[in-house]
């Protein structure tokens, strides 16, 4: 036994005696290594089993469908959410607050109706325009107030009641659709850039009597002549072309038409007292258009009050409290307010007396770094296009071996559940990244809609990985259709999950919204069993355009609960 | 080793460190890099995300008829189900109520509305006849419809509701057994 023992010495003494400069080097190596893994060592974001489990199954199905899936936010056995809860200044804090519509978005926005308890802004929320590389314009939020009071009673005295909005992101885009709910006109909101001949089939068909459109962008002789229902227009012109006349219709052309200019209507009114006028009954609704690219035939698809309400106040709850949309908070819409999801972020980011920044250079595949060339947003909303455009031009830019390291690190990093922080590492050696905004660091939230069946170009769980790490903010992924405001379903915001979907191109769209439920019915081809659910994906709520609609897409519930193509 | 010119004068002395031939190959490096080797694995091996095992998959809603029904006593492994004016509600949560040897455990299985109503768990409040037609409680006085309804309230709080219940020979019957 002692042999056993004074051998087990001396083999020990023998391998210590190799000791030197080399294992002192090793040894610090694995004490540093240490030191950094514990250092490095945090929580994730979220707790991990709530993307395990990311919507609320109903316990009971009927046969050929699937299970009713739900948000967490209202479960099973509570009512889906219907609108803003939009408390009147003085209601009784316990009292429930109603669904309201869009005339309450801009009574929130004036300061009229007070914010939620706990939050803060200085009284009103703020809209600011951006025109090229000119700078930035601050709005009065009475100046507009009144803007909207003189548009929508001139619109109203000549009887309006279907007014085609067809104007890029501007603030007299966000005034008429205000104007709509007051004065009592539906908005049909016409995507920009259509050939003449397609703005005017749309005219037709959505039967619109009076258009609002900027100077110079519809010839009036067509216009005229091909809409015939149009009896009032318009103009917005830019303060560059002021100086011209405007409102005269030249001999022979239009001559029922009756012609304004939006700043003349506006100027004429300036020492007027405009208020706007709140009659008791429910507005008209808004129109929209689901169009694949200008020029192609759309579906027309009117939103009630009740809709864009359900929607607004879905989209600002589907975020966790210190995630929300905030005063502190400038928002900039890089998607077109034409699509529904883009518009309903807008008035969520208005309702929360956010800055807002109009920039008229938004739509499907602008450029963000040219829209964001003077400002700083902290949260945006992009078109899948944008988002995958930003993701190959700085993909591509990647072409250093410690690059490709700094960016495996946050891939690592953000597959553990966290989002990459500033630290040491990142300082020595950062990924790169994409030129978003004048202060770097800045953008905090982007929100990415794939719009169905539309072929836009799909975004996989890697590409949206790659994205939070080039832009260094939090990406929301979300699936939009034509009949339901808003959006059917968005993924969660801590979701960093990556990979999982080796056979789709597109990535889950996460749990629905809690103003509506899915389910799927059975088909030819994919049938819900006990082992999977899959089939036509159908969306019940109140934002959906008619209560219910059957999105004619296959699609399937994964084992974490959330929605995707299959 | 080597000998040093060290050992040759003073033999008797302990070795001094071999500082000018210090190879990487010793044994002592070759065990702390393997453990650093394991250690970095262990850091750096890719995981997964946490997933949750399968959600129990949906009770499909079914219709039933009374004899379909009256299997799902409790008895043999089989769920608890009792009819209520027609809504089936699976009860298995409640079995020490309403399953084999509880105080309920007749109407385990049956259309129990009448039970329920009248407040007796006895044999005779159920319909003997299963094949026949069901229950039309069209003789319940007020007092005892509200005790019915303030029954439905509860299970509907508590209990799932998996099906609904017709009488046999009628057509919805029919279809769920083509």
């Amino acid at each position: 036994m002692a042999g056993l023992l004074e051998q087990l010495d001396s083999s020990i003494s023998d391998i210590l005696a190799g000791w030197n400069t080399y294992t002192t080097l090793i040894a610090f190596s694995i004490v540093g290594f240490l030191g950094w893994a514990i250092y490095d060592n945090a929580d994730a974001d979220t707790h991990p089993l709530l993307l395990a489990r990311q919507a609320q199954a109903s316990y009971v199905r009927q046969s050929g469908e699937s299970a009713v899936y739900r948000s967490p936010e209202t479960p099973h056995g509570y009512p889906l959410r219907t609108g803003l809860a939009v408390k009147p200044a003085g209601a009784p804090m316990y009292s429930a607050g109603k669904d309201g519509d869009l005339r309450d978005i801009w009574l929130r926005v004036t300061g009229e109706i007070p914010l939620e308890k706990g939050a803060s802004s200085n009284g009103t929320a703020k809209i600011m325009t951006v025109f090229g590389k000119e700078g930035v314009t601050e709005h009065k939020i009475e100046d507009v107030t009144k803007e909207i009071a003189v548009v929508g009673k001139h619109l109203q005295e000549r009887g309006a009641k279907r007014v085609a909005v067809y104007l890029p992101n501007s603030l007299e885009f966000l005034g008429a659709l205000f104007a709509g709910a007051f004065y009592d006109f539906t908005p049909i909101l016409i995507p920009y850039n259509q050939p003449h001949q397609t703005l005017v089939e749309l005219l037709v068909q959505t039967g619109a009597d009076a258009l609002i459109a900027e100077a110079g962008s519809v010839p009036l002789a067509d216009v005229s002549r091909g809409a015939s229902a149009l009896r009032s227009i318009i103009w917005t012109v830019e303060k560059t072309s002021r100086h011209m006349d405007w409102s005269e219709v030249p001999e022979g052309i239009g001559g029922k038409l009756d012609v304004a200019v939006w700043h003349e209507l506006v100027q004429e009114q300036k020492n007027g007292v405009a208020t706007l006028s709140s009659t008791a009954d429910k507005p008209p609704g808004v129109v929209f258009l689901w169009q694949e690219a200008v020029g192609k035939a759309a579906e027309i698809v009117e939103f009630t009050q009740q809709n864009l309400t359900a929607a607004v106040g879905s989209l600002i709850t589907s975020l966790p409290a210190v995630h929300r949309l905030s005063a502190s908070d400038t928002f900039l819409p890089a998607d077109a307010f034409t699509h529904s999801y883009s518009l309903c972020l807008t008035l969520a980011a208005l309702f929360s007396h956010a800055t807002v920044i109009i920039n008229s250079v938004a739509g499907p595949g602008v450029d963000l770094t040219l829209a964001t060339r003077s400002i700083a947003p902290t949260v945006t909303v992009i078109s899948a296009e944008t988002a995958a455009k930003l993701h190959s031009t700085t993909n591509t830019s990647i072409t250093g071996g410690l690059q490709k390291l700094a960016h495996y690190l946050e891939t690592r990093m953000l597959t553990a559940g966290r989002m990459p922080t500033d630290t040491f590492l990142t300082k020595l050696n950062a990924p790169t990244r994409a030129t978003v905004g004048t202060i770097p660091g800045k953008l905090r939230l982007v929100f990415v809609s794939e719009r169905l069946g539309l072929n836009t170009p799909p975004l996989s769980s890697e590409d949206l990985s790659d994205l939070r790490i080039y832009t260094k903010a939090r990406v929301v992924y979300a699936l939009t259709t034509a009949k339901v405001a808003g959006a059917v379903a968005q993924t969660n915001i801590y979701d960093y999950r990556r990979g999982d979907m080796p056979t789709n191109k597109h990535s889950h769209f996460g749990p629905p919204l809690s103003c509506l439920e899915i389910k799927l019915k059975d088909n030819a081809h994919h049938k819900t069993n006990d082992e999977q659910s899959a089939g036509e994906l159908v969306v019940t709520g109140s934002s959906v355009a008619g209560g219910e609609v059957h999105l004619g897409v296959n699609a399937t519930i994964r084992d974490d609960h959330t929605l995707a193509y299959v | 080793m080597a000998d040093t010119p060290a050992t040759v004068i003073a033999p008797t002395l302990p070795l001094p460190e071999a500082t000018h031939a210090a190879s990487v190959f010793t044994p002592i490096n070759f065990i702390l890099l393997s453990v650093f080797a394991v250690i970095v694995y262990l850091r750096l091996k890719p995981s997964g995300p946490q997933t949750l095992p399968r959600a129990p998959p949906p009770t499909v809603f079914r219709t039933f008829t009374p004899p379909s029904l009256f299997p799902y006593n409790g008895l043999n492994n089989m769920p608890v189900y009792l009819a209520v004016r027609g809504r089936i509600f699976d009860v298995t949560s409640g079995r020490n109520f309403y399953g084999p040897g509880g105080p309920y455990a007749n109407f385990a299985g049956r259309d129990a509305s009448r039970g329920l109503a009248c407040g007796s768990f006895d044999e005779d409040m159920l319909t003997k006849d299963l094949d026949g037609p069901l229950d039309t409680l069209e003789d319940l006085d007020s007092e005892q419809r509200e005790a019915l309804r303030g029954w439905e309230e509860r299970f509907e709080e508590k209990y799932l509701i998996v099906g609904k219940l017709v009488p046999v020979g009628s057509p919805e019957a029919d279809d769920t057994k083509a």
